[in-house]
């Protein structure tokens, strides 16, 4: 501060006169503490602190393997009941089928259908039946 | 060991309390206990009100605490809180203009109003005056001026917490007493 400033200011207190309620500050020290949020870095922390006081046991360090070996066969156990579950399909038998066995019962539907063993003579004779002349027959 | 570098190491042994993840937390409440009143001062001389000084000042330890981590230790553990609760207050200020639709030129009469509102102050009409003095000062000088005159702070810290050259904090000290001075002698 220069002399100048020095003289301007001489008379005033450093007091600003601003005054705070009655044990303003230790009450407002302990209720700052308390609204802190907690960082997750204290957490962890915490349980590093906790890993070193208590070595984990056998059953603490397989836990998470036999916790993920009983997921697995809970899973395999839920689809192999859904597979027992699901309804046979329907079976489609000539018997249960009116249309299917009147068309059984028909035997030229049969032989026009599903009759495999054609004689070739028998079908060059029904073509020629059919008017069918093989020299007017071009590729 | 004198005081000032007694204090050094007690900030040094606060900062590697805190960056410790056991000791953190308990350092933090020795933190807000060693600087709620400066800063609390700090506040209150821009805000004016005890209540938004209480706000703002909660809001800064708050803030301090989010972002502990990112404080290395880098600059002074007391720079960095003033720093957080300077921004604080000046984007309270600038809030409440807004807020007020007050322009900046208009911002001495609401400052006056609500120092003269105030009930939590004592009765001396000088420092009333000198109070009034300050808040006709533009923001920057008014800063400068609270922490020259009443926290009597070095112009090397304020310079590291403003951001800003010593020499301009002199200057802006030596215009800031000036106007005081000017403010005195046309209310006199």
């Amino acid at each position: 501060m220069s002399h100048n400033d020095r003289e301007t200011l001489r008379g005033f207190s450093r007091d600003d006169g601003m005054r705070v309620p009655d044990g303003y500050f230790a009450d407002f020290a302990a209720r700052m503490q308390a609204a802190l949020p907690e960082q997750p870095w204290e957490a962890e922390a915490a349980g590093d602190a906790a890993a070193r006081i208590a070595p984990r046991s056998f059953w603490q360090r397989v836990r998470p393997y036999v916790y993920m070996a009983a997921m697995f066969a809970g899973v395999w156990c839920m689809m192999k009941m859904f597979d027992i579950m699901r309804p046979a399909p329907a079976s489609f038998t000539p018997e249960g089928n009116s249309v299917l066995a009147e068309a059984i019962s028909d035997d030229s539907f049969m032989s026009d259908y599903f009759i495999t063993d054609v004689d070739e003579s028998d079908l060059y004779d029904n073509l020629y039946n059919d008017g069918f002349i093989p020299a007017s027959f071009s590729y | 060991m004198d005081e000032s570098s007694e204090n050094m190491s007690a900030e040094e042994q606060l900062v590697e309390r805190l960056r410790d993840p056991s000791q953190c937390r308990a350092a933090f409440g020795d933190v807000i206990k060693l600087y709620s009143e400066p800063l609390y001062r700090q506040i209150r001389r821009m805000v004016q009100t005890h209540h938004d000084a209480d706000d703002l000042l909660q809001n800064t330890f708050m803030k301090a605490w989010q972002s502990i981590d990112a404080f290395r230790g880098q600059a002074k553990l007391s720079t960095w809180l003033y720093k957080i609760a300077i921004n604080e207050s000046l984007t309270f200020l600038e809030r409440e203009r807004k807020r007020n639709n007050i322009s900046i030129d208009d911002e001495e009469s609401a400052v006056v109003h609500l120092i003269e509102s105030d009930d939590m102050i004592d009765g001396d009409e000088l420092k009333l005056n000198l109070r009034k003095a300050v808040a006709s000062l533009p923001e920057k000088q008014r800063l400068v001026f609270n922490m020259r005159y009443y926290d009597e702070m070095k112009y090397e810290k304020m310079s590291e917490i403003l951001g800003t050259s010593v020499g301009a904090l002199k200057a802006s000290y030596h215009l800031a007493v000036k106007k005081i001075e000017q403010f005195f002698s046309e209310n006199e």
